[in-house]
C-alpha cells in the first residue's frame, strides 16, 4: 500500500506575522528617521563626536574656564 | 542531542539565573541612568556614570553572554531546539540582538565615564537612556516569550516531527523475528 501524501506544514501563527509586521514597521521608522536626520546621528559616535575619540579634559572643561564647551576655550 | 534529566536542570537552571540577572542588572542600570540624566548635583552624577560603567562591564556584558550561551545549550539539549519552534527562534534572535548592541553600547558607557570624571560640567552628557529602555523591553518580551510559550512550529520543526513520527510508525510495524 503508499503511503498518503504528506500534510502541508503549518502556517505561521498569528502572533508571528503581527510581530514581523511590527519589527518591519520599526526598521522602517528607524531608516527613515537615519534617511531625514531626524533622529539625529546614532552608535558610539554620537555621544564621543564624530571621529570617534574622546574630547580632551581640557576642552571639555573650556581651559581653565569651569565652564563646559565642547569645543573649548570659551 | 538530548541531554540527561540531571544535566537538563542544571541547564535550565543556570539560563534562569544568568537571564534574570541580567534583567536585574538592567534595572539597576537604568535607575544608574536616569540618575545620570536628571541630578542637578556634579558628584552625583559623576558617580552615576562610573557605577554605569561598572555595573555594563562586570554585570550586565557577562551575564548577556552566559545568557545567550547557555540558552544554546539548553535549547539544543531538549526537545524544544532552536529552530523547531517560533517561540524559541524568536528569543533566540532578541537575545543575539540585544547581546550585540549592548556589545556596542559598552564602549560608549565607558567613553561617557571617562569623559564624565574628566568634564568639569559631566551634567551635559547625553546619558544612554534610549538604549536602556529599548534593552529592557527586549528582555521583558523574552521573559514573556519563555513563560507563556506561544504556540507555532517553523517548517524546520514540522519536518522533524513528521520525520520522528515517521520512524515511530516503522518501529511499530517492523515484524517480530
Amino acid at each position: 500500500m503508499a503511503d498518503s501524501p504528506p500534510p502541508a506544514p503549518p502556517k505561521a501563527p498569528r502572533w508571528v506575522k503581527v510581530s514581523a509586521i511590527i519589527v518591519g514597521v520599526l526598521i522602517l521608522l528607524v531608516v527613515i528617521a537615519k534617511l531625514t536626520g531626524l533622529g539625529g546621528d546614532h552608535g558610539p559616535g554620537r555621544h564621543t563626536g564624530a571621529s570617534g575619540a574622546l574630547p580632551t579634559s581640557e576642552a571639555l572643561s573650556g581651559g581653565n574656564s569651569s565652564e563646559y564647551a565642547l569645543e573649548g576655550g570659551r | 542531542m538530548t541531554m540527561p534529566p540531571g544535566l537538563r536542570k542544571v541547564v535550565l537552571t543556570s539560563h534562569v539565573a544568568t537571564s534574570v540577572g541580567w534583567l536585574g542588572a538592567v534595572f539597576a542600570y537604568l535607575a544608574l541612568d536616569i540618575t545620570a540624566v536628571t541630578s542637578k548635583d556634579v558628584p552625583t552624577v559623576r558617580g552615576a556614570y562610573a557605577a554605569m560603567e561598572v555595573t555594563v562591564v562586570y554585570a550586565i556584558v557577562p551575564l548577556a553572554l552566559a545568557s545567550v550561551l547557555i540558552g544554546i545549550v539548553n535549547a539544543l539539549g531538549t526537545p524544544w531546539g532552536l529552530f523547531r519552534h517560533y517561540w524559541v527562534l524568536v528569543k533566540f534572535l532578541l537575545t543575539v540582538f540585544a547581546a550585540t548592541v549592548l556589545l556596542i553600547e559598552a564602549q560608549t558607557v565607558s567613553h561617557l565615564a571617562e569623559t564624565a570624571a574628566s568634564s568639569a560640567d559631566p551634567r551635559e552628557l547625553p546619558g544612554t537612556l534610549l538604549h536602556s529602555i529599548g534593552g529592557l523591553v527586549v528582555l521583558l518580551i523574552t521573559l514573556i516569550l519563555s513563560v507563556f510559550k506561544p504556540r507555532g512550529v517553523t517548517r524546520y520543526g514540522w519536518r522533524k516531527q513528521d520525520e520522528q513520527r515517521r520512524n515511530e510508525r516503522a518501529g511499530r510495524t517492523e515484524p517480530v523475528r
